[in-house]
């Protein structure tokens, strides 16, 4: 039941546009308070996908993605929504998506258990070396500068600074204010950059214009099934391999799994024309992604994504740690997870298929009302973390940057994996140290934590140089 | 943007500067090792870096941030921006004293109505429901506490 209502909730926090699914899923942790750890984590989980699922019918039917990842079916989706074939353009995300998903999380249950008794033999400089590899790849990975990517980065690890010093409980710049000494909430800054923010920047151009169609024969003709299915399969893969690298974020596999179909399609002057392949390829990569990225999250403790990390900081709320030791200590938590997304994609299948004309209708809700909606939950999700009106504060004043970041074109990615992981790292880092007597050899004679930063170091040179020279105020992607 | 991108930089240069300066109030070291000054200190140190090099490397770079995007918007955007942000201050500043159900009844009907709105019923049964009803489902059901203002509601 769990599984049902947050698949009903992802799919609409996908489809209205101005709520992406890290907003979304932070808004909704309060409402997982008072319920147990499997079924708060197993509803969690289900917006998440869930919002993936949504995000396609707004760049269907409105060519707005209604989250990141369904930028790319804009291109091809929109078209076939103009040809009056927005009823194939939904089925075929659909079906893609439930095939990826289900093929990725059966891929999951299989490699999730090695690699976490694999990360079992971490110690404190593997852990460091393997956040930084994380924080590497969001951050090598996001926008279109470097250095400022970096800086997000480092103002993420900042903000992780304020409170208790998570070794020794030293309070650190906290200026004598009460709820600072709890740290700056990452539930209000999520909230903040990617509610409110995004909002802010809506209101330049709050007016949607939905195209009108018949959302009939929604399932492909054989025709169209032909060429379908490839584009699924490669899709599939793309995704799931791509969410296992941490920090990919889910925009590449998409874009990824597009640009290999265009290459392997006979007609490759016909993508951007409305083609069938252009929307099922990138939409099962999306959702196939979505389930390889909880492999990370779940065997290793590394959030791929914003959303992610909302999703990790829910599994803290209740007691949890994702990680390996959470195979070991609540095998219970990881199984049941793992059950929920087999049910969780076929009822995805089921909400989207019959009830897309239902979601559809949504979009006709006029921003007046949807937008001051949308605050509502976002005053009540940031105030009921610690039942502080400062957090309201808080999550107002990082609208405001959110939005300023925005225009910038500065990402925002970095900012939230570097908030909630910061404090892993510092005690990772400063344990480390303990341990060696302050030599910092001992990350460099461990051969696993050696590995992963000559593979850090790997990153950072590689984006360095596909970024230089920097350049920024392109227009945004095309959709 | 180039403008913009310059302003940005500088701010974050007087950040971290700033975290700098106050991460000397911490111990560096203590007997088992890295004290809660250390971390901080290093990342304030490589932000004013990174920051300050961002800066020449848009001030004197070709092609960097040189874009037509512009911070400010049209007027009708800012406006309408600047009411939603003028709606969520009012909230923070009344929640506490007035509570959720009254201090977001206020917002749920200002808001639709300074966005534009004319149906003042639709508004109000809007509001109502985004309030009241809100309210009764996150603390009767949910058993989140909300604010209860000094009228009792």
């Amino acid at each position: 039941m769990f599984a049902f209502i947050g698949c009903v909730l992802g799919t609409l926090i996908g489809v209205l546009p101005g709520l992406g699914p890290a907003a979304g899923t932070a808004i909704l942790i309060p409402v997982t308070f008072y319920l147990d750890p499997i079924p708060a984590i197993i509803m969690l989980a289900a917006i998440y996908y869930g919002a993936m699922y949504g995000g396609t019918i707004t760049s269907v039917l409105v060519n707005v993605p209604g989250e990141a990842a369904s930028v790319i079916t804009c291109l091809d989706g929109y078209q076939m929504a103009k040809q009056g074939r927005a009823g194939p353009a939904l089925g075929i995300a659909a079906i893609g998506s439930f095939i990826g998903g289900t093929i990725a999380t059966f891929a999951l249950m299989l490699v999730s258990l090695p690699l976490a008794s694999f990360a079992l033999r971490f110690g404190p400089p593997e852990v460091f070396a393997l956040l930084v590899v994380g924080l590497s790849l969001v951050t090598g990975l996001a926008g279109r500068s470097l250095l400022a990517a970096l800086i997000m980065t480092l103002f993420g690890l900042l903000l992780a600074m304020v409170g208790m010093d998570p070794v020794r409980g030293a309070p650190r710049y906290t200026f004598g204010i009460t709820p600072l000494y709890d740290g700056v909430g990452f539930i209000p800054v999520v909230m903040g950059l990617f509610g409110v923010g995004e909002i802010l920047l809506s209101m330049e151009s709050p007016v949607l214009e939905v195209i009108k169609t018949k959302l009939t024969d929604l399932l492909p003709k054989r025709k169209e099934w032909k060429v379908s299915i490839g584009a699924i399969g490669r899709g599939t893969g793309i995704g799931f391999f791509l969410g296992l690298i941490p920090g990919i974020g889910a925009i590449i596999p998409t874009f990824i799994a597009y640009i290999v179909e265009k290459r392997v399609s006979k007609h490759p002057e016909k993508f951007g024309t409305g083609v069938i392949e252009g929307v099922a390829s990138p939409e099962t990569a999306n959702n196939s992604y979505a389930n390889g990225a909880l492999i990370p999250l779940l065997t290793l403790g590394i959030p791929g994504s914003p959303t992610l990390a909302v999703l990790m900081g829910a599994f803290i709320i209740h007691g949890l740690t994702p990680g390996p030791f959470l195979f070991k200590e609540r095998p219970d938590v990881v199984w049941g997870l793992i059950a929920s997304l087999y049910l969780g994609n076929i009822m995805l299948l089921i909400l989207n298929l019959p009830l897309v004309g239902f979601w559809a209708k949504l979009l006709e809700i006029r921003y007046q009302y949807l937008y001051p909606g949308i605050l509502l939950f976002c005053i009540l999700g940031a105030y009921s973390m610690n039942q502080s009106v400062f957090d309201i504060g808080v999550m107002i004043l990082f609208g405001i940057l959110g939005y300023i970041f925005r225009k910038l074109d500065w990402p925002l990615a970095p900012t939230i994996l570097a908030l909630i992981l910061g404090p892993m790292m510092e005690r990772a880092l400063r344990t480390s140290l303990e341990i060696s007597g302050g030599d910092f050899s001992i990350f460099f004679t461990r051969p696993i934590s050696a590995g992963l930063l000559i593979l850090a170091a790997i990153v950072m040179v590689s984006s360095a140089v596909r970024l230089l020279p920097l350049r920024a105020g392109k227009p945004r992607t095309p959709c | 943007m180039k403008r913009a991108w310059q302003i940005a930089s500088l701010a974050f240069v007087a950040l971290a500067a700033f975290m700098l300066v106050k991460s000397f109030e911490y111990p560096f070291k203590d007997r088992l090792g890295p004290g809660p000054g250390f971390f901080p200190l290093w990342l304030s140190i490589i932000t004013v870096a990174l920051a300050l090099a961002l800066f020449f490397h848009t001030r004197f770079g070709k092609n960097v941030a040189d874009g037509p995007t512009t911070l400010v918007p049209e007027r009708s955007g800012a406006l309408r921006a600047l009411v939603i942000l003028i709606a969520l201050v009012g909230v923070l500043a009344l929640l506490t004293t007035l509570g959720f159900r009254i201090s977001l009844l206020l917002f749920l009907v200002f808001l639709p109505l300074a966005l534009g709105v004319r149906n003042w019923w639709l508004t109000l049964i809007f509001a109502l429901a985004g309030s009241f009803g809100v309210f009764h489902v996150f603390y009767y059901w949910l058993r989140l506490p909300l604010p209860i203002g000094v009228f009792g509601i």
